[in-house]
Protein backbone atom coordinates (compact mmCIF):
# COMPACT_ATOMS: atom_id res chain seq x y z
CA UNK A 1 0.00 0.00 0.00
CA UNK A 2 1.42 3.87 -0.78
CA UNK A 3 0.37 6.44 1.35
CA UNK A 4 -0.17 9.78 -0.90
CA UNK A 5 -0.23 12.85 -0.19
CA UNK A 6 -1.74 15.24 -2.33
CA UNK A 7 -1.01 18.18 -1.08
CA UNK A 8 1.51 19.81 -2.91
CA UNK A 9 4.80 20.29 -1.92
CA UNK A 10 5.69 23.25 -0.16
CA UNK A 11 8.55 25.16 -1.94
CA UNK A 12 11.33 25.67 1.00
CA UNK A 13 13.56 28.07 -0.74
CA UNK A 14 12.18 31.41 -2.10
CA UNK A 15 13.91 34.50 -1.48
CA UNK A 16 11.54 36.07 -0.16
CA UNK A 17 8.87 36.18 2.21
CA UNK A 18 6.51 37.78 0.17
CA UNK A 19 6.72 38.81 -3.16
CA UNK A 20 4.12 40.70 -5.22
CA UNK A 21 4.08 41.75 -8.82
CA UNK A 22 2.43 43.73 -10.76
CA UNK A 23 -1.23 43.01 -8.23
CA UNK A 24 -4.64 45.08 -9.53
CA UNK A 25 -7.64 44.72 -7.53
CA UNK A 26 -11.12 45.81 -8.67
CA UNK A 27 -14.39 46.07 -6.19
CA UNK A 28 -17.42 46.65 -8.54
CA UNK A 29 -15.43 47.35 -11.80
CA UNK A 30 -13.56 50.11 -10.28
CA UNK A 31 -9.72 49.46 -9.96
CA UNK A 32 -8.23 50.46 -6.25
CA UNK A 33 -5.39 48.64 -7.08
CA UNK A 34 -3.21 49.79 -10.02
CA UNK A 35 -0.27 47.20 -9.96
CA UNK A 36 1.61 47.22 -7.27
CA UNK A 37 4.83 45.49 -6.67
CA UNK A 38 7.33 44.77 -3.79
CA UNK A 39 8.99 42.16 -1.84
CA UNK A 40 9.28 41.09 1.91
CA UNK A 41 12.69 39.53 2.69
CA UNK A 42 12.45 37.22 5.68
CA UNK A 43 13.02 38.37 8.90
CA UNK A 44 12.48 41.80 8.34
CA UNK A 45 9.63 44.16 9.42
CA UNK A 46 8.40 45.46 6.39
CA UNK A 47 5.87 48.46 6.72
CA UNK A 48 3.38 49.00 4.15
CA UNK A 49 2.62 53.28 4.87
CA UNK A 50 -0.05 54.91 3.14
CA UNK A 51 -3.02 57.09 4.02
CA UNK A 52 -6.90 55.64 5.01
CA UNK A 53 -7.75 54.26 1.97
CA UNK A 54 -4.82 54.31 -0.20
CA UNK A 55 -5.75 49.77 -0.63
CA UNK A 56 -3.29 48.69 2.34
CA UNK A 57 -6.07 46.85 3.50
CA UNK A 58 -7.26 45.17 0.65
CA UNK A 59 -3.40 44.30 0.00
CA UNK A 60 -3.14 42.58 2.71
CA UNK A 61 -6.08 40.59 2.29
CA UNK A 62 -5.31 39.98 -0.80
CA UNK A 63 -2.05 38.01 1.00
CA UNK A 64 -3.96 36.83 3.37
CA UNK A 65 -6.58 34.46 0.98
CA UNK A 66 -9.29 36.58 1.80
CA UNK A 67 -9.64 37.77 -1.74
CA UNK A 68 -8.86 36.58 -5.11
CA UNK A 69 -6.84 39.28 -6.52
CA UNK A 70 -8.12 40.46 -10.32
CA UNK A 71 -4.39 40.43 -12.01
CA UNK A 72 -0.43 40.03 -11.19
CA UNK A 73 1.29 37.49 -8.99
CA UNK A 74 1.32 36.87 -5.64
CA UNK A 75 3.58 34.48 -3.26
CA UNK A 76 3.49 34.47 0.21
CA UNK A 77 5.79 32.21 1.98
CA UNK A 78 6.55 30.38 -1.74
CA UNK A 79 2.45 29.58 -1.38
CA UNK A 80 -0.63 30.94 -3.50
CA UNK A 81 -2.44 32.61 -1.27
CA UNK A 82 -5.71 31.49 -2.71
CA UNK A 83 -5.39 27.69 -3.67
CA UNK A 84 -2.97 27.18 -0.40
CA UNK A 85 -4.86 28.80 2.03
CA UNK A 86 -4.23 25.94 4.25
CA UNK A 87 -0.91 25.62 4.60
CA UNK A 88 -0.25 29.47 4.15
CA UNK A 89 -2.46 29.45 7.50
CA UNK A 90 -0.21 27.26 9.48
CA UNK A 91 2.89 29.26 8.60
CA UNK A 92 1.47 32.90 9.22
CA UNK A 93 -0.28 34.62 11.59
CA UNK A 94 -3.04 37.47 10.97
CA UNK A 95 -4.20 40.51 12.77
CA UNK A 96 -6.84 42.12 11.55
CA UNK A 97 -8.35 45.09 12.40
CA UNK A 98 -11.66 45.07 14.25
CA UNK A 99 -11.52 41.29 15.61
CA UNK A 100 -13.52 40.43 18.52
CA UNK A 101 -12.47 37.57 21.01
CA UNK A 102 -15.40 35.07 22.57
CA UNK A 103 -16.78 36.59 25.12
CA UNK A 104 -16.34 34.73 28.53
CA UNK A 105 -12.86 33.47 27.53
CA UNK A 106 -9.69 33.64 29.92
CA UNK A 107 -6.65 34.82 28.85
CA UNK A 108 -4.37 31.39 28.99
CA UNK A 109 -7.51 29.79 27.82
CA UNK A 110 -7.96 31.41 24.44
CA UNK A 111 -4.30 31.12 23.94
CA UNK A 112 -4.34 27.39 24.63
CA UNK A 113 -7.69 27.04 22.47
CA UNK A 114 -5.72 28.46 19.62
CA UNK A 115 -2.35 26.15 20.18
CA UNK A 116 -4.67 23.60 19.75
CA UNK A 117 -4.89 24.71 15.57
CA UNK A 118 -2.14 24.32 14.63
CA UNK A 119 0.77 21.70 14.08
CA UNK A 120 3.60 22.93 15.79
CA UNK A 121 2.43 25.67 18.77
CA UNK A 122 4.43 27.73 20.68
CA UNK A 123 4.45 27.22 24.58
CA UNK A 124 1.89 29.01 26.13
CA UNK A 125 4.03 30.91 29.19
CA UNK A 126 6.74 31.69 26.32
CA UNK A 127 3.23 33.33 23.73
CA UNK A 128 2.19 34.92 27.72
CA UNK A 129 5.74 36.37 28.18
CA UNK A 130 6.23 37.85 24.63
CA UNK A 131 2.89 39.87 25.01
CA UNK A 132 3.72 41.13 28.30
CA UNK A 133 0.33 39.04 29.56
CA UNK A 134 1.69 36.48 32.36
CA UNK A 135 -0.12 38.61 34.67
CA UNK A 136 -3.46 38.50 33.77
CA UNK A 137 -3.23 35.21 32.35
CA UNK A 138 -6.32 34.09 34.38
CA UNK A 139 -8.68 37.33 33.23
CA UNK A 140 -11.69 36.90 31.32
CA UNK A 141 -10.75 38.85 27.85
CA UNK A 142 -13.50 41.26 28.25
CA UNK A 143 -12.01 42.95 31.37
CA UNK A 144 -9.03 43.86 29.37
CA UNK A 145 -7.62 47.10 28.27
CA UNK A 146 -7.62 47.88 24.64
CA UNK A 147 -3.69 47.55 24.33
CA UNK A 148 -4.40 44.59 26.05
CA UNK A 149 -6.29 42.96 24.03
CA UNK A 150 -3.90 43.96 21.02
CA UNK A 151 -1.18 42.48 22.97
CA UNK A 152 -3.56 39.26 23.45
CA UNK A 153 -4.36 39.62 18.94
CA UNK A 154 -0.57 39.02 19.03
CA UNK A 155 -0.32 36.27 20.60
CA UNK A 156 -3.13 34.51 19.21
CA UNK A 157 -1.90 34.92 15.89
CA UNK A 158 1.58 34.42 17.26
CA UNK A 159 0.16 30.57 18.50
CA UNK A 160 0.90 28.79 15.96
CA UNK A 161 4.72 29.59 15.43
CA UNK A 162 4.53 31.35 12.44
CA UNK A 163 7.26 32.17 9.96
CA UNK A 164 5.03 35.00 9.18
CA UNK A 165 3.50 38.11 10.78
CA UNK A 166 0.55 40.52 9.16
CA UNK A 167 -0.34 43.07 11.41
CA UNK A 168 -3.12 45.20 9.61
CA UNK A 169 -2.71 48.52 11.72
CA UNK A 170 -1.46 47.67 15.09
CA UNK A 171 -1.88 50.85 17.16
CA UNK A 172 -5.13 52.87 15.52
CA UNK A 173 -6.94 54.40 17.80
CA UNK A 174 -4.52 54.30 20.99
CA UNK A 175 -3.10 56.46 23.54
CA UNK A 176 0.86 57.03 23.92
CA UNK A 177 1.64 54.52 26.42
CA UNK A 178 -0.91 51.49 24.78
CA UNK A 179 1.29 52.42 21.54
CA UNK A 180 4.60 52.42 23.28
CA UNK A 181 3.80 48.94 24.97
CA UNK A 182 2.23 47.70 21.43
CA UNK A 183 6.20 48.74 19.67
CA UNK A 184 8.11 46.84 22.02
CA UNK A 185 5.47 43.43 21.51
CA UNK A 186 6.14 43.78 17.85
CA UNK A 187 9.96 44.08 18.98
CA UNK A 188 10.02 41.11 20.81
CA UNK A 189 8.10 39.34 17.37
CA UNK A 190 11.05 40.41 15.78
CA UNK A 191 13.56 39.36 17.96
CA UNK A 192 11.91 35.72 17.29
CA UNK A 193 13.56 36.20 13.90
CA UNK A 194 9.82 36.37 12.64
CA UNK A 195 9.56 38.26 9.23
CA UNK A 196 6.36 40.98 10.06
CA UNK A 197 4.64 42.39 7.70
CA UNK A 198 2.54 45.54 8.92
CA UNK A 199 0.24 48.36 7.46
CA UNK A 200 -0.04 51.74 9.50
CA UNK A 201 -1.04 54.96 8.63
CA UNK A 202 1.59 56.46 11.50
CA UNK A 203 4.83 57.84 10.45
CA UNK A 204 6.38 57.52 13.29
CA UNK A 205 5.30 53.92 13.65
CA UNK A 206 6.86 53.17 10.23
CA UNK A 207 10.25 54.88 10.81
CA UNK A 208 10.85 53.08 14.81
CA UNK A 209 9.88 49.49 13.58
CA UNK A 210 10.09 49.09 9.50
CA UNK A 211 13.33 47.70 8.55
CA UNK A 212 12.05 49.08 5.05
CA UNK A 213 9.09 51.00 4.05
CA UNK A 214 6.21 50.56 1.12
CA UNK A 215 4.76 53.66 0.46
CA UNK A 216 1.06 52.73 -1.33
CA UNK A 217 -1.27 56.03 -2.51
CA UNK A 218 -4.23 55.67 -4.15
CA UNK A 219 -3.55 52.18 -5.31
CA UNK A 220 0.06 52.53 -6.15
CA UNK A 221 4.07 52.20 -4.49
CA UNK A 222 5.38 55.86 -5.08
CA UNK A 223 8.20 54.42 -3.50
CA UNK A 224 9.87 51.95 -1.54
CA UNK A 225 13.32 50.65 0.05
CA UNK A 226 14.79 51.65 3.85
CA UNK A 227 13.67 55.09 5.77
CA UNK A 228 16.62 56.80 4.12
CA UNK A 229 16.27 55.52 0.46
CA UNK A 230 12.46 56.28 0.65
CA UNK A 231 13.84 59.39 2.01
CA UNK A 232 16.70 59.83 -0.69
CA UNK A 233 14.97 58.61 -3.70
CA UNK A 234 12.60 61.15 -3.08
CA UNK A 235 15.06 63.92 -3.91
CA UNK A 236 15.47 65.67 -0.68
CA UNK A 237 18.75 67.14 0.59
CA UNK A 238 20.60 66.62 3.15
CA UNK A 239 20.18 69.30 5.64
CA UNK A 240 23.43 70.93 7.29
CA UNK A 241 23.20 74.02 9.91
CA UNK A 242 25.82 75.92 12.07
CA UNK A 243 25.14 79.20 13.92
CA UNK A 244 26.10 82.02 11.77
CA UNK A 245 29.74 83.13 12.80
CA UNK A 246 29.97 86.86 13.83
CA UNK A 247 32.70 87.76 10.86
CA UNK A 248 30.02 85.66 8.71
CA UNK A 249 27.22 87.93 9.81
CA UNK A 250 29.53 91.52 9.44
CA UNK A 251 30.85 90.76 5.84
CA UNK A 252 34.40 90.21 7.26
CA UNK A 253 34.18 87.35 5.11
CA UNK A 254 33.15 85.88 1.90
CA UNK A 255 30.77 83.28 1.98
CA UNK A 256 32.26 79.44 1.02
CA UNK A 257 32.37 78.88 -2.91
CA UNK A 258 30.53 76.38 -4.20
CA UNK A 259 27.83 76.21 -1.45
CA UNK A 260 24.26 77.24 -1.34
CA UNK A 261 24.30 79.03 2.05
CA UNK A 262 21.33 80.40 3.51
CA UNK A 263 21.90 82.88 6.43
CA UNK A 264 18.97 83.15 8.74
CA UNK A 265 20.26 85.96 11.30
CA UNK A 266 21.94 83.26 14.03
CA UNK A 267 21.68 80.11 11.72
CA UNK A 268 22.99 79.13 8.28
CA UNK A 269 21.50 76.61 6.53
CA UNK A 270 22.23 74.88 3.42
CA UNK A 271 20.60 71.97 1.87
CA UNK A 272 23.15 69.01 -0.12
CA UNK A 273 22.83 65.96 -2.06
CA UNK A 274 26.26 64.86 -1.02
CA UNK A 275 26.80 65.52 2.55
CA UNK A 276 30.36 64.55 2.78
CA UNK A 277 32.01 66.96 0.01
CA UNK A 278 29.67 69.44 1.39
CA UNK A 279 31.19 69.38 4.82
CA UNK A 280 34.44 69.14 3.67
CA UNK A 281 34.26 72.91 1.28
CA UNK A 282 32.31 74.11 4.84
CA UNK A 283 35.57 73.23 7.09
CA UNK A 284 38.02 73.84 4.76
CA UNK A 285 36.50 77.41 4.54
CA UNK A 286 35.98 77.59 8.01
CA UNK A 287 39.79 76.74 8.36
CA UNK A 288 41.07 78.65 5.33
CA UNK A 289 39.11 82.01 7.55
CA UNK A 290 39.97 81.18 11.16
CA UNK A 291 36.11 80.35 12.16
CA UNK A 292 37.26 77.96 14.31
CA UNK A 293 34.84 74.30 14.05
CA UNK A 294 31.53 75.57 13.06
CA UNK A 295 29.49 76.19 16.49
CA UNK A 296 26.34 73.77 16.80
CA UNK A 297 27.47 72.25 13.59
CA UNK A 298 24.39 69.94 12.47
CA UNK A 299 23.74 67.45 9.82
CA UNK A 300 20.17 66.36 9.37
CA UNK A 301 19.45 63.28 7.03
CA UNK A 302 16.18 63.42 4.75
CA UNK A 303 13.70 62.44 7.31
CA UNK A 304 10.84 59.98 6.29
CA UNK A 305 8.35 62.55 7.21
CA UNK A 306 9.12 65.05 4.48
CA UNK A 307 8.71 62.72 2.07
CA UNK A 308 5.62 61.27 2.82
CA UNK A 309 4.04 64.81 3.61
CA UNK A 310 5.32 65.52 -0.13
CA UNK A 311 4.02 62.69 -1.86
CA UNK A 312 0.68 62.13 0.42
CA UNK A 313 0.09 65.46 1.53
CA UNK A 314 -0.78 67.54 -1.83
CA UNK A 315 -4.29 69.36 -1.78
CA UNK A 316 -6.96 67.20 -3.23
CA UNK A 317 -5.69 64.17 -2.40
CA UNK A 318 -8.43 61.35 -3.56
CA UNK A 319 -7.72 59.42 -0.07
CA UNK B 1 -10.62 12.91 10.74
CA UNK B 2 -9.47 12.25 13.98
CA UNK B 3 -7.94 15.42 14.57
CA UNK B 4 -11.25 16.77 13.24
CA UNK B 5 -13.07 15.37 15.58
CA UNK B 6 -10.53 16.14 18.79
CA UNK B 7 -10.84 19.89 17.48
CA UNK B 8 -15.00 19.56 17.75
CA UNK B 9 -15.05 18.25 21.05
CA UNK B 10 -12.63 21.10 22.14
CA UNK B 11 -14.15 23.71 20.84
CA UNK B 12 -17.46 22.52 22.44
CA UNK B 13 -15.99 22.16 25.90
CA UNK B 14 -14.83 25.77 25.65
CA UNK B 15 -18.77 26.98 24.30
CA UNK B 16 -20.07 25.23 27.20
CA UNK B 17 -17.17 26.40 30.05
CA UNK B 18 -18.40 29.94 28.52
CA UNK B 19 -22.11 28.90 28.43
CA UNK B 20 -21.80 28.72 32.16
CA UNK B 21 -20.14 31.34 32.90
CA UNK B 22 -22.22 33.72 31.10
CA UNK B 23 -25.55 34.66 33.56
CA UNK B 24 -27.99 35.87 31.24
CA UNK B 25 -27.53 32.57 28.88
CA UNK B 26 -27.85 30.03 31.76
CA UNK B 27 -30.71 32.17 33.39
CA UNK B 28 -32.27 32.33 30.19
CA UNK B 29 -32.22 28.69 29.22
CA UNK B 30 -32.81 27.17 32.30
CA UNK B 31 -34.30 29.23 34.64
CA UNK B 32 -37.22 30.88 32.70
CA UNK B 33 -38.66 27.33 30.99
CA UNK B 34 -38.16 25.43 34.45
CA UNK B 35 -40.30 28.72 36.29
CA UNK B 36 -42.64 28.60 33.58
CA UNK B 37 -43.22 24.97 34.22
CA UNK B 38 -43.47 24.97 37.85
CA UNK B 39 -45.63 28.25 37.54
CA UNK B 40 -47.97 27.51 35.09
CA UNK B 41 -47.84 23.66 35.68
CA UNK B 42 -49.14 23.85 39.24
CA UNK B 43 -52.19 26.37 38.18
CA UNK B 44 -53.25 23.04 35.75
CA UNK B 45 -52.71 20.66 38.49
CA UNK B 46 -55.53 18.32 38.93
CA UNK B 47 -57.24 19.55 36.30
CA UNK B 48 -58.20 17.43 32.83
CA UNK B 49 -58.28 18.14 29.08
CA UNK B 50 -62.23 19.01 28.67
CA UNK B 51 -64.13 16.01 27.76
CA UNK B 52 -61.02 13.56 28.45
CA UNK B 53 -59.70 11.81 31.26
CA UNK B 54 -56.07 13.41 30.53
CA UNK B 55 -54.61 15.31 32.56
CA UNK B 56 -53.68 19.07 31.32
CA UNK B 57 -49.76 18.51 33.12
CA UNK B 58 -49.68 15.42 30.52
CA UNK B 59 -49.41 17.19 27.54
CA UNK B 60 -48.32 20.67 29.07
CA UNK B 61 -44.57 18.89 30.21
CA UNK B 62 -44.03 18.10 27.19
CA UNK B 63 -44.93 21.52 25.43
CA UNK B 64 -41.93 22.74 27.80
CA UNK B 65 -39.77 20.15 26.87
CA UNK B 66 -40.39 21.31 23.50
CA UNK B 67 -39.96 25.13 24.66
CA UNK B 68 -36.14 24.30 26.24
CA UNK B 69 -35.58 22.33 23.02
CA UNK B 70 -36.22 25.65 20.66
CA UNK B 71 -34.81 27.99 23.59
CA UNK B 72 -31.36 26.01 23.34
CA UNK B 73 -31.30 25.00 20.26
CA UNK B 74 -32.68 28.43 17.86
CA UNK B 75 -32.52 31.00 20.60
CA UNK B 76 -29.28 30.15 22.43
CA UNK B 77 -27.41 29.37 19.10
CA UNK B 78 -28.60 31.79 16.63
CA UNK B 79 -28.30 34.41 18.75
CA UNK B 80 -24.70 33.09 19.83
CA UNK B 81 -23.62 33.01 16.42
CA UNK B 82 -24.59 36.10 15.71
CA UNK B 83 -22.78 37.78 18.34
CA UNK B 84 -20.01 35.53 17.38
CA UNK B 85 -20.25 37.46 13.96
CA UNK B 86 -20.51 40.83 14.90
CA UNK B 87 -17.33 40.79 17.05
CA UNK B 88 -15.18 39.60 14.53
CA UNK B 89 -14.60 36.19 15.86
CA UNK B 90 -15.64 34.13 13.19
CA UNK B 91 -13.45 36.80 11.12
CA UNK B 92 -10.78 35.64 13.38
CA UNK B 93 -11.13 31.81 13.21
CA UNK B 94 -11.04 31.92 9.42
CA UNK B 95 -7.40 32.91 9.73
CA UNK B 96 -6.49 29.49 11.46
CA UNK B 97 -6.08 26.47 9.97
CA UNK B 98 -8.96 25.53 12.31
CA UNK B 99 -11.01 23.32 9.85
CA UNK B 100 -14.63 25.43 9.54
CA UNK B 101 -16.69 21.81 9.85
CA UNK B 102 -15.03 21.55 13.17
CA UNK B 103 -15.68 24.46 14.45
CA UNK B 104 -19.34 24.71 13.76
CA UNK B 105 -19.56 20.97 14.84
CA UNK B 106 -17.54 22.62 18.18
CA UNK B 107 -20.87 25.10 18.50
CA UNK B 108 -23.37 22.32 17.28
CA UNK B 109 -22.30 19.94 19.91
CA UNK B 110 -22.04 22.47 22.69
CA UNK B 111 -25.76 23.18 21.74
CA UNK B 112 -27.04 19.41 21.86
CA UNK B 113 -25.16 19.14 25.29
CA UNK B 114 -27.34 22.00 26.08
CA UNK B 115 -30.34 20.57 24.94
CA UNK B 116 -30.33 17.39 26.47
CA UNK B 117 -29.44 19.16 30.43
CA UNK B 118 -32.29 21.82 30.00
CA UNK B 119 -34.85 18.59 28.68
CA UNK B 120 -33.62 16.85 31.09
CA UNK B 121 -33.86 19.37 34.11
CA UNK B 122 -37.43 19.93 32.54
CA UNK B 123 -38.58 15.93 31.86
CA UNK B 124 -37.47 15.04 35.52
CA UNK B 125 -38.85 18.06 37.31
CA UNK B 126 -42.17 17.63 35.28
CA UNK B 127 -42.23 13.96 37.08
CA UNK B 128 -41.27 15.07 40.54
CA UNK B 129 -43.50 17.44 40.81
CA UNK B 130 -46.50 16.76 38.57
CA UNK B 131 -46.37 13.17 37.92
CA UNK B 132 -46.17 13.84 34.12
CA UNK B 133 -43.83 10.61 32.69
CA UNK B 134 -43.92 9.32 29.29
CA UNK B 135 -45.96 6.35 28.07
CA UNK B 136 -44.92 3.01 28.86
CA UNK B 137 -42.04 2.30 25.90
CA UNK B 138 -42.04 5.57 24.72
CA UNK B 139 -38.96 7.06 26.24
CA UNK B 140 -36.81 6.16 23.03
CA UNK B 141 -39.35 7.78 21.15
CA UNK B 142 -39.47 11.06 23.35
CA UNK B 143 -35.48 10.81 22.75
CA UNK B 144 -35.55 10.50 19.21
CA UNK B 145 -38.44 13.32 18.92
CA UNK B 146 -36.09 15.40 20.91
CA UNK B 147 -33.19 14.99 18.55
CA UNK B 148 -35.60 15.93 15.39
CA UNK B 149 -36.66 18.91 17.22
CA UNK B 150 -32.86 20.40 18.11
CA UNK B 151 -31.68 19.41 14.49
CA UNK B 152 -34.45 21.12 13.36
CA UNK B 153 -34.06 24.49 15.57
CA UNK B 154 -30.88 24.53 15.58
CA UNK B 155 -30.76 24.85 11.64
CA UNK B 156 -33.03 27.65 12.26
CA UNK B 157 -30.91 29.08 14.64
CA UNK B 158 -28.21 29.28 12.31
CA UNK B 159 -30.33 30.36 9.30
CA UNK B 160 -32.10 33.48 11.61
CA UNK B 161 -28.61 34.41 12.94
CA UNK B 162 -27.47 35.47 9.40
CA UNK B 163 -30.44 37.95 9.12
CA UNK B 164 -29.33 39.34 12.66
CA UNK B 165 -27.67 42.37 12.17
CA UNK B 166 -26.17 43.43 15.14
CA UNK B 167 -24.98 41.57 18.68
CA UNK B 168 -27.14 43.97 20.75
CA UNK B 169 -30.73 42.82 18.81
CA UNK B 170 -29.45 39.16 18.52
CA UNK B 171 -31.10 37.91 22.07
CA UNK B 172 -34.64 40.30 21.33
CA UNK B 173 -35.06 38.98 17.38
CA UNK B 174 -34.20 35.09 18.40
CA UNK B 175 -37.03 35.55 21.19
CA UNK B 176 -39.28 37.72 19.56
CA UNK B 177 -39.40 35.61 16.51
CA UNK B 178 -40.42 32.44 18.15
CA UNK B 179 -42.35 32.89 21.21
CA UNK B 180 -45.60 34.46 19.89
CA UNK B 181 -46.13 31.56 17.74
CA UNK B 182 -45.11 29.64 20.88
CA UNK B 183 -47.85 31.39 22.95
CA UNK B 184 -50.36 30.71 20.33
CA UNK B 185 -49.57 27.40 19.70
CA UNK B 186 -50.99 26.60 22.78
CA UNK B 187 -47.13 25.54 24.37
CA UNK B 188 -48.08 27.46 27.67
CA UNK B 189 -51.49 26.39 28.08
CA UNK B 190 -52.82 23.22 27.07
CA UNK B 191 -56.81 23.90 27.04
CA UNK B 192 -55.93 26.83 25.07
CA UNK B 193 -58.89 27.11 22.15
CA UNK B 194 -60.99 29.69 20.47
CA UNK B 195 -58.31 30.77 17.53
CA UNK B 196 -59.76 31.75 14.30
CA UNK B 197 -59.66 29.49 11.78
CA UNK B 198 -56.91 31.11 9.70
CA UNK B 199 -54.42 31.36 12.59
CA UNK B 200 -55.33 28.32 14.05
CA UNK B 201 -54.08 26.60 10.24
CA UNK B 202 -51.07 29.36 10.12
CA UNK B 203 -49.78 28.44 13.17
CA UNK B 204 -50.09 24.19 12.37
CA UNK B 205 -47.78 25.73 9.39
CA UNK B 206 -44.68 26.21 12.04
CA UNK B 207 -42.56 23.68 13.80
CA UNK B 208 -43.43 24.95 17.25
CA UNK B 209 -46.34 23.07 17.45
CA UNK B 210 -45.31 20.56 15.08
CA UNK B 211 -42.21 19.81 17.88
CA UNK B 212 -44.96 19.89 20.49
CA UNK B 213 -47.32 17.66 19.18
CA UNK B 214 -44.63 14.75 18.55
CA UNK B 215 -43.54 14.97 22.25
CA UNK B 216 -47.06 15.05 23.66
CA UNK B 217 -47.60 11.89 21.38
CA UNK B 218 -45.11 10.34 23.82
CA UNK B 219 -47.19 11.15 26.83
CA UNK B 220 -50.60 10.72 25.95
CA UNK B 221 -52.23 8.81 23.61
CA UNK B 222 -53.52 11.11 20.25
CA UNK B 223 -53.22 10.38 16.57
CA UNK B 224 -49.81 9.09 15.04
CA UNK B 225 -48.68 12.50 14.13
CA UNK B 226 -47.50 12.07 10.68
CA UNK B 227 -47.70 15.88 9.41
CA UNK B 228 -46.32 16.84 12.31
CA UNK B 229 -43.26 14.97 11.29
CA UNK B 230 -42.88 15.87 7.76
CA UNK B 231 -43.69 19.60 8.60
CA UNK B 232 -40.89 19.19 10.98
CA UNK B 233 -38.44 17.66 8.04
CA UNK B 234 -39.56 20.54 5.78
CA UNK B 235 -38.45 23.18 8.24
CA UNK B 236 -34.93 21.25 8.72
CA UNK B 237 -34.20 21.23 5.29
CA UNK B 238 -35.33 24.67 4.53
CA UNK B 239 -33.67 26.08 7.58
CA UNK B 240 -30.38 23.99 6.76
CA UNK B 241 -30.70 25.64 2.84
CA UNK B 242 -30.64 29.26 4.42
CA UNK B 243 -27.64 28.54 7.14
CA UNK B 244 -25.99 27.12 4.34
CA UNK B 245 -26.22 29.78 1.81
CA UNK B 246 -26.49 32.55 3.64
CA UNK B 247 -23.57 31.79 5.79
CA UNK B 248 -21.12 34.39 5.79
CA UNK B 249 -17.54 34.74 8.31
CA UNK B 250 -17.34 38.48 9.36
CA UNK B 251 -20.45 41.05 9.52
Amino acid sequence: MRVIDERPPVPVADDFAVRVRGLRMSFDGVEVLHGVDFDVRYGEVFCLLGPNGAGKTTTLEILEGFRAPAGGEVRVLGLDPVTQAVQLRERAGMVLQECGFPRQTRVAELIDLWRSYYPAPRPLGDLLEVVELTKVRDTQVRKLSGGQRRRLDFALALAGDPDLIFLDEPTTGFDPEARRRCWAAIENLRGLGKTILLTTHYLDEAERLADRIAILRAGRIELAGTTHEVATRAGLATRISFATPSALRRGQVPPPDGIDLTVRGSESVCHTGNAAMTLRLLLAWAAAHRLGDLNGLAVTAPRLEDTYLQLTGSAGDPA
Amino acid sequence: MSRTIRLTARQALLEQRSFWRSAEYALFTFVFPLMILLLIGAANAGSHLPGTHIKNTTVFVPGILAFGVIVAAYVNLGSKVAVLRHDGVLKRVRTTPLPSGAYIGGLLTSTVATAVLITSATGLMGWLAFGAAPRAGQLLTLAGGLVLGTVCFAALGLAVSSVITSAESAGPVAYASFLPIAIISGVFDPTFSGLPDWLSRLVAAFPVKALAEILQNTYAVRPFPAWDLANLALWTAGGAAVAVWRFRWHS
